[in-house]
């Protein structure tokens, strides 16, 4: 009687070993299941950081302001998520939600990053955004590359002077310049422009780095006017300055303007015109000092 | 048509060529997107010479047409090497600003604001507005010219950097 009792707890007590170990069995197997569910989508104020990181960024850089919409929404799409930004001129508000969870949105608020235009941003970070849609990588992953994209260097400051100058003496052949003008165009542009750089490295005003390089630029191309060299020291003299023009911001306001980013849009125009004026400004010095009249 | 305005227009697309390089580097493009903007800025500058000297269309006008070319090139271009249209349509529209007019209109307003011979002045007024009317009209022809075929490819324009195409997207 007591052999078989002590068979029977031993039974029972092996069928309840195996019985706890199907149960943590199953539960690690559905808990495996639950964890899968939970990484597929990421945490929704990791991506509103990175969406907001991407936005600025992308809007520092100078591209329209429709691209900046459709790439940000883009991603959040093929996160899971729905997106709606209100751009402002200095600050992006944001808004995601969760498509499986509509009642909890998060806004966030952050600055647009000053950034000196990058052409090459633009087009990699617009990249980024179809290969994040076509390819769903994790959010560290993404993370990692948008690094690399923002880190890679410019070309050499050296580079960009030389071709300025340049591309400024062939301008000034563009009027109607004859030899002598374009090789004081070239040495004004030089002058100015490695100003602008040196000034830019300093993190002096905007404006005021406009003023300064217009005017010494012009007052290099006066050169030719006051010793009268040539046929067309006037060509020269108007020439010398426009390699500051904002060409890109005054484009980029009007296809704004034509999208209905109407706010955008003025904010870039005022941006822009504001820099014009500043370029006027330094032309006029130069004009005064060489005597208007003469001219 | 003479060879020595065929040559003109060689020369002036050569030089349009270099200016777009130059000002495209500032912006520091992608190195493909430079070759394009030039090549695009030398067609378009000969096409506004030739319109501009050959036929008898106006500076803005012609600078339209001209705009218009370049921003269909670079919807195509755009296509090819998997850019943003926008990275080489804006350098090359760079030597096209009108730089003299915008120099003459400032020149006449320092002129008014100095001069006292009242008839001066008037000739003074006249400039500006010349001067100043056909910078404005000169840049918005550019610039809406350029942004046109953008709109008309719309929902391309923004798929160009994709690199996999999707069934049925």
């Amino acid at each position: 009687m007591i052999a078989y009792s002590k068979f029977s707890t031993k039974l029972i007590f092996l069928f309840f070993l195996l019985l706890c170990f199907i149960a943590c069995f199953c539960v690690l197997l559905y808990g495996n299941r639950l964890s899968d569910c939970m990484g597929e989508k990421e945490d929704i104020q990791e991506l509103l950081n990175f969406l907001l990181e991407y936005s600025t960024s992308l809007m520092g850089v100078g591209v329209q302001t429709a691209r900046v919409v459709h790439n940000t929404t883009r991603i959040a799409k093929a996160f899971g998520f729905s997106l709606d930004m209100t751009i402002f001129q200095k600050s992006i508000i944001m808004t995601i939600v969760d498509d499986d969870d509509p009642l909890h949105p998060k806004t966030s608020v952050d600055k647009i990053k000053p950034l000196a235009l990058n052409f090459e941003l633009i087009s990699t970070l617009s990249a980024l955004s179809w290969y994040i849609y076509d390819n769903r990588p994790t959010l560290d992953e993404v993370w990692v590359k948008f690094r690399t994209i923002m880190a890679k260097p410019r070309m050499s400051r050296w580079w960009v002077l030389f071709l300025v100058s340049c591309a400024n003496a062939s301008f000034c052949r563009l009027f109607g310049g004859d030899g002598i003008a374009m090789a004081v165009v070239f040495l004004a542009t030089l002058v100015g422009f490695l100003i602008r750089q040196e000034m830019m490295n300093r993190h002096m005003n905007h404006l005021f780095i406009f003023v300064v390089s217009a005017f010494v630029a012009s007052m290099v191309g006066g050169i030719v006017v006051i010793n009268h060299w040539g046929n067309t020291p006037e060509i020269a003299l108007a020439s010398s300055v426009l390699y500051l023009i904002p060409g890109v911001p005054l484009i980029n306001s009007v296809i704004d303007f034509m999208d209905g980013h109407v706010l955008a849009g003025f904010s870039r125009l005022i941006n822009a015109c504001l820099l014009i004026i500043c370029i006027a400004i330094g032309l006029s010095i130069t004009l005064l000092i060489l005597g208007v009249n003469s001219l | 048509m003479s060879v020595e305005f065929l040559e003109s227009i060689v020369y002036d697309g050569l030089f349009a060529a270099v200016a777009a390089t130059g000002f495209a580097v500032i912006s520091n493009p992608p190195r493909k997107a430079v070759v394009v903007s030039a090549f695009m800025a030398a067609v378009g500058h000969g096409l506004r010479f030739y319109l501009m000297k050959g036929g008898t269309l106006d500076i803005a006008t012609s600078s339209f047409i001209a705009a218009f070319v370049i921003g269909l090139m670079s919807i195509f271009f755009a296509r090819l090497i998997h850019c943003p249209a926008e990275v080489f349509s804006f350098p090359s529209l760079l030597p096209m600003i009108p730089g003299m007019f915008a120099y003459k209109t400032i020149l006449a307003m320092m002129k008014f604001l100095q001069g006292r011979d009242e008839m001066m002045a008037m000739s003074n007024l006249f400039e500006i507005f010349r001067n100043g009317l056909t910078t404005l009209l000169v840049l918005f022809a550019l610039v809406v010219g350029a942004a046109i075929p953008l709109f008309i490819f719309y929902k391309q324009s923004f798929q160009m950097t994709r690199l996999i195409k999707k069934a049925g997207l």
